[in-house]
């Protein structure tokens, strides 16, 4: 080869990456016609060999996308739920990351900053985009959209934290359902305490949830300041929200002892009898059936929290998973291809006949198989969702990493102490610095 | 090897300086000390002096991170709290590390089986021995300590959930899981003190008492120096049993410096901060550590 041929050569190469590269936005996977093949690798809470209801759709949907798909093979890397936007940032910027990540909608924000997901759109088909998207749940589809940039996809649309109760319990007291305000439903709570059992167990020790605003939601979406996000921490709905707990504490419908207890704690105390309802995360819904040894698993059922005043139930759709991509992420094409499946209007059926969750598409709904009695959960769960009263996180919380241990410690004062409300929302206040 | 090479190699083995054969031995340890020890500590440090949240470093702030650290009142709670659960733990763990390695030195090889079945406690994971202990302590009827108080017509006691009890049982676990390695390096330390000494205190008529304060304990020092300069590090950096008995709780009553830390720089992500706090603990550390030298340093073999 010349010297005139080489340069001619490297002249063309340069010449036609420099196009690809301009061409590339504008240049679909489809229009490509590729077929999905490679490595994926997903980062979720989940463990591949699990055997809650979840994991075993999810196995389900790997294994279908690999049939469809030989050459492709998915890989599930667990990682600690509380960890994974950390651990996943950390490894976008040391160019390891996985292909694709669940996320909770209240980090998003968070790891958005940090530039460590991909622009979605980029990478979804037309065909997704044009039929899926617009057929999921608006106020979800929104959140996950950064001033235009779609940086996640999210996963199973829920009520988040409801409040789950046992029909015998409330059966004892003459009630079909929780009184969905709240001075009736501190009377109802205080009367099914008996014996060990509490009327109400509230998770008080944990960092990604907190019974004070779920109580607060009682009051609607004005309780975050539109402009910042905050919650007006010594204002009269947040002593209202304090002032309630006070209430369930003094009729001993809560534990006065129940001061560090997580999410799973109430779930397990929950299963052995000690509560009549309690607040938990409601996509758990069939795992709690599960695992119920004080009482009848059919007896279990889900609730939307009180309001105050004339307000419709509430409803905190949040926090809920999304789902993102890594922008480093070397199999983007076949990544995506494959966060469509999970998507699709298959999986969307199976997620709520094996996993009782409200289908990502609503329109699947429409399916017969909700008609079934054994339906009866994913349909509450949507009515919850599509109720007036549902309401999300603003898309950007100042302090999310603060906030819940934060409101939880001033909550376990509450029900602990007998310092003023006042004071102990003060302190929180000024421990935030808002 | 044979021959002159292999003459020669010996020849300069044997005319090597000891200084470097010592050398060479240390390199690799001193190595991955510098590697996972030193090098992050300086890391650390540097890392304190910037403004560093869920991983984006947004620069240089000189000592801000330490004066909002001492700012916030509940720095100087958790360093007491910290101060509380390392003396409260030594003042239990050291006493009974004593007594266990004297009885395991007159027990003979009844005592060296025993000493195997309390390390048991020490060879276990810390967030494991907190969930073992936070189902031992449950207080429903699943809980075995609730189950033993029903035997006795007791009510279940919940003992994480007390503010006033919390920090006490952290520390019973805490000791719980520690005190046999004390009593092992007690153990040998006692194996040190020549028995001549004490045949001559029982010719001289020494009450047992008498041998224990003037044989004993005075012989014992270097281990005691041992024991407590690990055990004070080990319970001031103590954070597994906190986090899976706690969470801190209740009413930020176990907080403690170590938790604080997790708190700060795992659950908040404020690595500068947390950086910060790793600093404030170190010189902690190093403060116990030369008070303890300064105390019983000058004492072993006297």
């Amino acid at each position: 080869m010349t010297a005139s041929s080489m340069r001619t050569s490297r002249r063309a190469v340069l010449a036609a990456a420099a196009a690809a590269a301009v061409a590339a936005p504008f240049v679909n996977r489809s229009a490509l016609g590729q077929a999905p093949s490679g490595a994926v690798r997903v980062w979720t809470f989940m463990s591949a060999n699990g055997q809650s209801p979840r994991e075993r759709v999810f196995r389900s949907l790997i294994e279908a996308f690999q049939a469809r798909h030989p050459g492709v093979t998915v890989t599930v890397e667990s990682q600690p739920f509380q960890e994974l936007e950390t651990r996943f940032v950390a490894a976008v910027a040391q160019r390891r990351a996985p292909d694709l990540v669940w996320l909770r909608d209240t980090f998003l924000s968070l790891v958005v900053d940090r530039n460590a997901l991909a622009d979605l759109d980029q990478e979804l088909s037309p065909e997704f985009r044009r039929d899926a998207l617009p057929d999921m749940f608006e106020v979800f589809v929104r959140k996950s959209v950064f001033n235009g940039k779609r940086v996640s996809l999210p996963l199973w649309p829920s009520p988040a934290q409801a409040i789950f109760y046992r029909k015998d319990a409330l059966g004892e007291i003459g009630l079909e359902a929780p009184p969905l305000t709240w001075p009736a439903f501190i009377d109802a709570a205080a009367r099914m305490t008996r014996g060990p059992r509490f009327g109400l167990g509230l998770p008080t020790s944990d960092n990604s949830v907190s019974a004070l605003i779920n109580i607060m939601t009682g009051f609607g979406p004005s309780i975050f300041d539109a402009a910042t996000g905050r919650l007006d921490l010594t204002g009269p709905q947040a002593l209202e929200a304090a002032d309630t707990v006070r209430q369930l504490v003094a009729r001993n419908a809560v534990s006065r002892t129940l001061l560090n207890a997580m999410g799973d704690d109430i779930q397990d105390q929950f299963a052995a009898g000690r509560f009549a309802m309690a607040q938990a995360f409601a996509p758990r819904f069939q795992q709690f059936q599960q695992i119920a040894a004080g009482y009848n698993a059919r007896d279990l059922a889900i609730s939307a929290w009180p309001s105050f005043g004339d307000r419709p139930p509430a409803v905190l759709l949040g926090p809920y998973w999304t789902i993102g991509m890594s922008p480093n992420s070397a199999n983007k094409h076949t990544a995506a291809a494959f966060l469509e499946s999970i998507f699709s209007r298959e999986a969307s059926l199976k997620w709520a006949q094996d996993a009782s969750l409200v289908p990502d598409r609503r329109s699947v709904m429409s399916d017969p198989w909700f008609t079934r009695p054994e339906a009866s959960v994913a349909a509450a769960f949507h009515r919850l969702l599509v109720g007036p009263g549902a309401m999300v996180f603003p898309q950007r919380i100042p302090d999310i990493t603060r906030i819940f241990t934060v409101l939880n410690t001033a909550l376990q004062r509450i029900i602990g102490s007998d310092d003023a409300p006042r004071t102990i929302l003060a302190d929180a206040k000024s421990t935030l610095g808002w | 090897m044979a021959g002159p090479i292999a003459l020669s190699v010996r020849r300069q083995a044997a005319i090597r300086p000891p200084g470097r054969v010592a050398a060479t031995l240390v390199a690799p340890a001193l190595l991955v000390v510098v590697a996972v020890n030193i090098l992050p500590a300086f890391f650390g440090f540097y890392a304190s002096l910037r403004r560093i949240f869920f991983f984006g470093d947004e620069g240089f702030v000189g000592i801000a991170n330490f004066v909002e650290l001492f700012a916030d009142p509940m720095t100087l709670r958790a360093i007491g709290r910290s101060l509380v659960f390392t003396f409260g733990s030594l003042a239990i763990a050291v006493p009974l590390a004593v007594l266990a390695a004297l009885g395991i030195r007159q027990l003979g090889a009844a005592g060296r089986i025993l000493l195997t079945i309390l390390l048991v406690p020490w060879a276990m994971s810390p967030i494991v021995v907190a969930l073992l202990w936070k189902w031992i302590l449950l207080p429903s009827p699943g809980g075995l300590l609730a189950a033993v108080l029903s035997l006795f017509g007791t009510d279940p006691i919940n003992l994480l959930s007390n503010p006033q009890l919390a920090m006490p049982t952290v520390i019973a676990v805490g000791v719980w899981r520690t005190f046999a390695f004390a009593a092992i390096i007690l153990t040998a330390g006692l194996g040190q003190i020549p028995a001549d000494l004490y045949r001559a205190a029982a010719v001289d008529g020494l009450t047992a008492a008498e041998r224990f304060a003037r044989i004993t304990f005075p012989l014992l020092t270097p281990s005691l120096l041992i024991v407590l300069s690990v055990l004070t590090i080990s319970y001031f950096n103590e954070v597994q049993i906190i986090i899976g008995l706690t969470s801190g709780g209740p009413i930020q009553s176990t907080t403690t410096l170590g938790y604080l830390l997790f708190e700060t720089g795992f659950v908040e992500l404020n690595q500068g901060r947390g950086n910060a706090i790793a600093v404030v603990m170190f010189l902690i550390n190093l403060l116990l550590i030369a008070g303890y030298v300064r105390l019983l340093g000058g004492q072993g073999g006297r």
